[in-house]
């Protein structure tokens, strides 16, 4: 039997388990177009933060004292460590799909299992910089309190950040349910190394949550530290 | 011995065949590099806003937070085995981004520099 049969009975095998849709070849065709879609919905995520972010970079020319005012009013620790976790987070969810492409399906839920959690840590956290803002008054709308020169801008700034952060946090909810709901799939053995795009796809959606906050940690948190 | 030969895949199939990113499996020491890498650049930003640059600070970060992505796209998305389809859809979000806050900034920042005639 040579090469070319095998794949040809491979193919009708993979269709039969429900592996192959009809309209692809192989599945190596049927990934990339899955992941080719993923990453359309991902550029509509990257526009839909770019929004804020253009919001942001209009406000921060108009006032850029008051800015850097507003961010010297923010938790640098906090949000420093929250930047590690969430980077910690998307290694542990590559080397997630690294483990289940290898049929390790242990190391996966693990690594799965990290990745929600570090991500609930990311939440948690969160919540105390939101706590500690809402004691300091800092919260438009619901208690600002700040005088002087810059307090309006003040205001705008924490406007900016709490959409921000607050639709990048929802995102980073969302991805913990899905992550814990498929990290109970893999140890149920739904997932292995010819079933695993709806893991890869997930680890995409993970690691562009942490891009934006990539983005969001100097913006928001670095600016007007010095002096 | 067969009568008839085997259909021939379609091209695009053969050439899958020599290159299947999804089954690619990269070392795990790889993974923690880049984890590496990625946590140093974060210490390099917070360090570097501590310092009195000026408006270099913004450059220097937001600098640090494109190789940062770079990096992220690159070997934790698998961009550098994605087909080139792939790597281009993925950079579009991106660039259409960068588009739109350009035109929008060119409007903003020269309007203090050419006032409106009326």
């Amino acid at each position: 039997m040579n090469a070319m049969n095998a794949s040809v009975s491979e193919i009708e095998s993979l269709r039969e388990r429900g592996l192959l849709e009809k309209q692809f070849d192989d599945p190596v065709q049927q990934r990339e177009a899955a992941t080719l879609g993923m990453w359309v919905f991902l550029s509509t995520e990257i526009v839909f933060f770019g929004v804020l972010f253009a919001s942001y970079a209009i406000c921060r020319i108009l006032y850029p004292q008051g800015f850097a005012a507003a961010s010297r009013e923010t938790d640098m620790l906090m949000g420093t460590i929250e930047t590690a976790v969430l980077l910690t987070s998307s290694s542990l969810i590559a080397l997630g799909v690294r483990a289940i492409k290898l049929e390790q399906r242990k190391t996966a839920v693990w690594l799965l299992a990290g990745t929600a959690a570090l991500g609930t840590t990311f939440l948690v956290m969160h919540g105390f910089e939101y706590y500690r803002e809402y004691t300091e008054q800092l919260i438009p709308g619901l208690n600002f309190a700040r005088g002087g020169p810059y307090a309006r801008a003040i205001e705008l700034f924490f406007c900016l950040y709490y959409f921000i952060t607050g639709f990048h946090s929802l995102h980073v909810l969302a991805g913990v349910c899905v992550i814990a709901g498929l990290a109970l799939r893999v140890a149920r053995g739904s997932f292995g190394s010819e079933r695993f795009t709806t893991l890869e796809l997930t680890a995409l959606y993970w690691h562009l949550v942490d891009i934006v906050w990539i983005f969001v940690y100097p913006l928001l948190y670095l600016v007007g530290r010095s002096g | 011995m067969t009568a008839t030969s085997p259909p021939s895949p379609p091209a695009h199939a053969r050439e899958h065949e020599h290159k299947d990113p999804g089954a690619h499996i990269t070392p795990v020491r790889h993974y923690l590099a880049v984890l590496a890498t990625l946590l140093a650049l974060l210490s390099l930003s917070a360090i570097s806003a501590l310092f009195s640059l000026g408006y270099w600070n913004t450059i220097v970060n937001l600098a640090i937070s494109v190789i940062k992505t770079l990096l992220v796209m690159l070997f934790f998305m698998h961009e550098t085995e994605a087909r080139a389809l792939t790597r281009t859809t993925s950079a579009l979000g991106f660039i259409w981004l960068a588009i739109l806050i350009g035109i929008m900034l060119t409007d903003f920042l020269a309007r203090s520099l050419v006032p409106p005639p009326w």
